[in-house]
């Protein structure tokens, strides 16, 4: 039978969160010594050709996006920034690697910032992780105290320093052009694309932005070697993911997993299957910007590519289940009304078709042909608008015409 | 560095481009007119309206155009099936969230747009209104606009023109998605920091942000005719449209693209101009019989002003006649009008009330560099380095010139403050010195003190563009040995260390301007205040270069061009001295007299004309567009002398506090009534036109003043249109022999221009400085305490100035309802310290008293000014801050000490 396999979470079961010492004694900061004796060019080609993908969604090829960003410019100030606004519902990983090993996301900062040459860096987390947030503050301390951050880390002459700054509730602000106008200090609205973070990001500067996620992997893969992480995971989709289930399992939670595992596998043996009396109908995955899918799923490979080529993704690695009583009506409104709460309206095609969709979508449970005339509108608003807000309600939307309607 | 042409092409067409540039722009520049309404080329691209869509080949899905670079060899596609149909459906979106009601009092660019696409039609469009159910809020508080958010596309435009443009930042939106409007400050226009200048009203493209005045009235469809004319208030020389509407003035608007205000105005030039149509216009020629004016023909009145100058000439000679000129009017009349003095009066008795604001300035500036204006550009303010602004509220006196400084701030500029009170400058300062009153020369002595130890000069520049040499800097440095940063601290009470930021700052500023104002100038010492400050520019060698150099804005409108064309008892037009025979000769020949007949004795200033009439030596004056009983020092003084003259003609376009004395009243015109010509504070010469009839009998200045010497018998020439008198200056006054009101149709041009291809000078010096032997020279001066000081009967000083939303003798700006809304009422600052001490509580009645005279206004406790020192605006006759003040002056400029009045204060019982 299928098991979890622990990379970002490898530790959590083993050490006090609040105690850097017992972090030490579990093998932090090991990837980010070894990391010191390489040189950053080297380093990025172990990241590429480790096929790590960003695990914020969008599965942007880690390595590629850490060249970019070292090669902007080879002396200017440049940072680092973790996307911790972990704002996508149901999912809630990166509040788990924070909160129960936030060394694990320190260290991976750390060694990304030595990569690119960042002397800076930030955590932006979600204002509501209260005790993320207390974690973190505490571990950036005992790393500062420990010569891990600050000035000339490990006596190695690199310097960098980690901050935290909180979000205030805004989803829209874990977009990461969104998240920099906030991060500065504006309000936050969707920036024009290009120029990318890699080119100007925070303060004009280049910038490299990755998710807890993504982060929590670097010390492994230099700690355990290429040819350890290349196996694991399929073809295009190399490592582990999280997954946070939710809906009428008998298990809800968080689970690591090989990627490639099938949704089978992850349901029914991890997470022990439905709880009795409910049916698998089907699920929704990668949150309110992910894709239905219906029972022809279960023995599909959760992997970018596999997905993809079904119309599908795996976003954040959040899987909402759905059974016989779930009311998708219902659950397709709420999740248009979400889109239309988190639109900051800069752009005409999300403001008032977020708007406009939210209406549709009250009146479904009467009128289910209006399903057609949501997608064709959620079409337009994917073409035109500013940013990925506008440009998400077409994935549930065709998904849930495609399986639900 | 200048971009790369080169080569796109958009639906077939070639078009070359500067790479980089903006598509939108570039494809709108060359006539292919890609909709969208959240872009204005002023602002940065916004990306939200999303009706700029277009294909580019490479790039996958829709583009925006307004977010697109240009690259060699672009391939666009901006108009297809697909394309026009996406953004016909935006527009219909647009349209649901959106109140269509249209009152046509301004223009609508969506309402365009939305015909433009057949959208008009019910029919057409796909979605149901929904803006009726989200409730959104209208703002009618401000005086002057409104805004209404069902007719807001929340485009950022006004939010852009707030912060981009004006530098203000007001602006913003409240809520979130579809509820979202705009709001200034917290939530309501008129407690928020908006000063009116309606920018946001410019450049809003739907009726969201209207301006009030005339709403009910306006028609944007049909005006009588749209006139482009120069602004009346102040010398920044802002290019304004009017719209007028039955011969009235509806509208002004910044003109686009134009310097040098491209486009911006302030509440003054924007909100301000209802005084052209006021009822109390005067009208009629008015002559006083038996203590009463009564109305007058023209030609009852020329008859008696005729008979009364030729009379008082033939009995007390031509020395006992005078005149004022004025600032306010245009270089044409200004011309004419010292022509008539000299040749109708036949002395040199003409002079206006530069003498009151910058005549040191100008003296100072005249003797070390050999030009009195400005050395730079108005664009220059944003792009410097360092700009050092002192004793010149620029934020409220040339507000437009501010946000130049701004923008400027944005960049990084950085800002050096040195004024005795606090001013809105003061939140961008990078460093604010604020020394007591009347101790520049300290200061400044005290910050080359510090440049020469730490060895920040320009020993190059002094070598080669100072005249004598380090040996001439050798005598300053001398003489600022004594001014220690301790010593110049116990002076002027600015800490050292604050001292030596700003003299690092400014010495080291790769380039940096000066801007310096009435702070320095309105002294008994200002001429050397200016002497001063330029001696730091020298020895920095922050002057002769681009972006470097010294200014002093002007405040009224026509200041530069009245001294410009002549009206100066010293000076001929062109700044030519009166007392050299040569000159005289040239003058002679070119105005047809007999070279005997113009006197080469300099004439009175204008504080010694008053003077003589008080002493009655000046029998006979007249006062064209001036009001010296408020703008004179000493008004107690003014009053005596003016109540015990012969004969006073007063030429205006109100009745003043000065008319009440006039024996004849002369209506006059006011700037939109005439064609002509102004100089700005960047000696950019500006069009005025005529764009309304003048009211009643009133007529033009210089024809005014021609008829006047026609019934004396004398002939000022013949000129039928102000075109003429025009190219008659342009060949008296070298500096301007090159301009013609052809060449300066839609773009001024900056003097000198001394050939018809001569582009203009932006930057002057940049090779010599107009002195004899084109070196800079040195006037190193000490510190002088003030003969007027603070006593046991008169313990505080009073300091003096303007405010944004008046205008001087306020004229003009107190006709305006709209600007009265704004600031109408006078009062004095006082420290906090002060208001214990004297027992004086916020809002109450105070009298305040110097050795002169007396005034009551109400007191706003404020640390905005130093304990020990008061403040006033002057504007307000019912409380005149020249009652106060006295006529003590300037030995080498002439000016009085406005700012420095020993006064005492108490509560009204």
């Amino acid at each position: 039978m299928i098991a979890e396999k622990r990379i970002s979470l490898a530790r959590i079961e083993k050490i006090n969160a609040d105690s850097i010492d017992d972090s030490l004694k579990a093998g932090a900061y090991n990837g980010l010594k070894k990391a010191l004796t390489m040189n950053p060019e080297e380093m990025i080609e172990k990241f590429e050709k480790s096929g790590l993908r960003g695990r914020g969604g969008a599965g942007f090829p880690t390595g590629l996006k850490q060249k970019f960003t070292r090669s902007s410019c080879l002396d200017c100030e440049k940072y680092i920034i973790c996307n911790a606004d972990e704002g996508e519902p149901g999912t809630f990983k990166d509040r788990v690697i924070m909160e129960r090993d936030p060394h694990m996301l320190i260290e991976g900062m750390i060694i990304a910032a030595y990569v690119i040459g960042a002397s800076r860096g930030f955590i932006y987390i979600r204002g509501e992780y209260q005790r993320s947030i207390e974690v973190l503050q505490k571990a950036i301390e005992d790393s500062n105290k420990n010569g891990f951050l600050g000035e000339n880390v490990l006596g190695s002459g690199f310097n960098f320093n980690l901050e935290l700054r909180l979000g205030a509730g805004s989803y829209l602000c874990g977009e990461e052009l969104t998240l920099l106008e906030s991060l500065e200090g504006k309000r936050g609205y969707p920036r024009i694309k290009p120029p990318f973070p890699a080119q100007k990001g925070l303060w004009e500067s280049p910038t490299l932005i990755n998710n807890v996620e993504t982060f929590s992997h670097l010390p492994a893969i230099l700690n355990e070697g290429l040819d350890w992480y290349t196996s694991l995971g399929t073809e295009e989709s190399k490592g582990t993911k999280i997954f946070t289930i939710t809906g009428r399992v008998q298990k809800p939670g968080f689970y690591e997993m090989e990627m490639g595992c099938t949704l089978r596998e992850l349901l029914f043996d991890i997470a022990g299957g439905m709880k009795d009396g409910y049916e698998f109908k089907g699920a929704l995955l990668g949150g309110a910007a992910g894709t239905f899918v219906d029972e022809s799923f279960l023995d599909i490979p959760l992997a970018y590519e596999t997905l993809k080529a079904r119309g599908a993704t795996l976003g954040s690695g959040a899987i909402l289940v759905l059974d016989q009583e779930t009311d998708m009506p219902s659950l397709l409104h709420n999740l248009m009304d979400f889109f239309k709460h988190e639109s900051c309206g800069k752009c005409v095609p999300c403001r008032v078709g977020t708007t406009m969709l939210t209406e549709m979508a009250a009146k479904l449970k009467n009128e289910p042909e209006l399903i057609h005339k949501m997608t064709k509108e959620a079409h337009y608003m994917a073409e035109t608008s500013l940013c990925p807000l506008g440009q998400s309600p077409i994935l549930p939307l065709k998904s849930y015409r495609e399986y639900y309607s | 560095m200048d971009k790369k042409q080169v080569s796109i092409s958009i639906d077939g067409k070639t078009i070359k481009a500067k790479e980089g540039s903006n598509l939108l722009q570039v494809a709108r520049d060359n006539g292919i007119n890609i909709p969208g309404l959240c872009y204005h080329k002023k602002l940065s691209p916004t990306g939200a309206c999303r009706l700029c869509v277009c294909k580019i080949d490479g790039m996958p899905g829709l583009t925006m155009s307004c977010t697109v670079a240009v690259k060699d060899g672009m391939k666009v596609i901006a108009f297809d099936e697909e394309i026009e149909n996406n953004r016909k459906h935006t527009l219909d979106y647009l349209l649901a969230e959106h109140n269509e009601e249209f009152d046509g009092a301004y223009r609508d660019e969506m309402k365009e747009l939305v015909e433009h696409y057949g959208l008009d039609k019910p029919e057409n469009r796909q979605f149901s209104p929904i803006w009726e159910s989200l409730n959104y809020p209208k703002d009618d508080s401000s005086p002057v606009l409104s805004y209404d958010a069902t007719k807001c596309i929340k485009c950022f435009r006004c939010i852009k023109a707030c912060e981009e443009v004006q530098g203000k930042n007001i602006l913003s939106f409240a809520e979130r998605g579809i509820t979202k409007y705009i709001v200034a400050g917290f939530g309501i226009w008129s407690e928020s920091e908006c000063d009116g200048c309606g920018e946001c009203v410019q450049l809003c493209p739907t009726g969201a942000i209207v301006e009030k005045p005339h709403r009910e009235e306006i028609k944007i469809e049909k005006p009588d005719k749209k006139v482009i004319t120069s602004c009346p208030y102040c010398g920044v020389g802002c290019q304004i449209e009017l719209h007028v509407q039955d011969g009235r003035i509806m509208r002004s608007t910044g003109v686009e693209g134009v310097s040098p205000n491209d486009g911006r105005l302030c509440v003054k030039g924007r909100f301000g101009l209802d005084f052209v149509h006021s009822p109390e216009r005067l009208t009629t020629p008015l002559i006083k019989k038996n203590g009463v004016f009564e109305e007058a023909t023209w030609e009852e009145a020329l008859q008696l002003i005729a008979e009364k100058f030729t009379g008082i000439k033939d009995k007390y000679g031509s020395k006992a006649l005078a005149g004022y000129s004025s600032a306010k009017v245009s270089n044409e009349d200004n011309y004419i009008f010292q022509k008539f003095i000299r040749l109708a009066f036949e002395n040199n008795n003409v002079d206006y009330c530069t003498r009151l604001c910058h005549a040191s300035t100008v003296t100072a500036m005249l003797k070390s560099i050999g030009d009195g204006a400005g050395s730079n550009s108005i664009e220059d303010f944003e792009t410097t380095d360092c700009l050092f602004v002192t004793g010149n509220n620029i934020i409220e006196t040339h507000p437009i010139t501010a946000t130049y400084v701004k923008r400027g701030y944005q960049r990084g500029q950085k800002i050096i403050v040195v004024d005795p009170r606090w001013t809105p400058l003061v939140k961008y300062a990078t460093v604010w010195l604020q020394p007591r009153l009347g101790t520049d020369v300290a200061i400044l002595n005290g910050l080359m003190h510090i440049i020469i130890r730490e060895n920040w000069i320009d020993k190059e520049f002094i070598e080669k563009r100072v005249d004598g040499g380090m040996q001439a800097f050798e005598t300053l440095k001398e003489l600022v040995a004594n001014y220690s940063p301790e010593e110049t601290e116990r002076i002027t009470t600015v800490p050292a260390s604050k001292l030596f930021e700003a003299a690092k700052i400014y010495a080291n500023a790769p380039t940096a301007m000066i801007a310096t104002g009435m702070g320095m100038s309105q002294a008994t010492v200002g001429t050397n205040n200016v002497f001063s400050l330029l001696n730091m520019c020298f020895i920095t060698g922050q002057i002769g270069r681009e972006r470097c150099g010294i200014n002093p804005p002007r405040g009224q409108n026509n200041v530069q061009g009245a001294t410009d064309v002549g009206a100066s008892p010293v000076n001929y037009p062109g700044y030519i001295p009166v007392g050299n025979d040569e000159n005289r000769r040239r003058m002679a020949k070119l105005w047809n007299v007999d070279y005997e007949k113009l006197d080469p004795k300099p004439g009175l200033s204008t504080v010694e004309i008053m003077q003589a009439v008080h002493h009655g030596d000046v029998k006979a004056l007249y006062i064209m567009g001036e009001n010296p009983v408020v703008t004179d020092p000493n008004q107690n003084h003014t009053i005596e002398a003016l109540e015990n003259i012969d004969f006073l003609v007063v030429q205006d376009i109100f009745h003043t506090e000065t008319t009440k004395y006039a024996h004849v009243i002369l209506p006059a015109s006011s700037f939109a009534e005439k064609n002509g010509t102004v100089v700005n504070s960047d000696r950019r010469v500006l069009r005025l036109r005529k764009a309304v009839e003048l009211p009643g009998l009133a007529r033009e200045d210089w024809r005014i003043i021609l008829d006047i010497a026609t019934h004396m018998g004398v002939n000022l020439g013949e000129y039928s249109v102000s075109e003429e008198i025009f190219k008659e200056i342009a060949e008296a006054v070298p500096i301007m022999h090159g301009i013609s009101y052809e060449r300066i149709e839609k773009h001024g041009i900056q003097w000198p221009c001394p050939e018809k291809d001569h582009p203009g000078t932006p930057t002057l010096f940049l090779e010599k400085f107009n002195t004899p032997n084109g070196k800079a020279k040195l006037f190193p001066v000490e510190h002088i305490e003030q003969k007027e000081r603070a006593s046991a009967e008169f313990p505080l000083i009073m300091n003096s100035g303007r405010l944004l939303f008046q205008y001087h003798s306020a004229t003009m700006s107190r006709k305006n309802d709209t600007l009265n809304a704004f600031a109408n009422e006078s009062y004095v600052l006082i420290n906090p310290e002060d208001a214990d001490r004297y027992d004086i509580k916020e809002g109450e009645m105070v009298h305040i008293e110097s050795a002169r005279g007396s005034l009551k206004t109400k007191a706003r406790i404020v640390d905005e000014v130093a304990p020990g020192e008061l403040f006033m605006p002057w504007h307000f006759s019912e409380a005149p801050v020249n009652a106060l003040t006295r006529d003590e002056l300037d030995p080498m400029s002439k000016i009085a000490p406005f700012k420095y009045s020993a006064v005492n204060i108490n509560k009204v019982l």
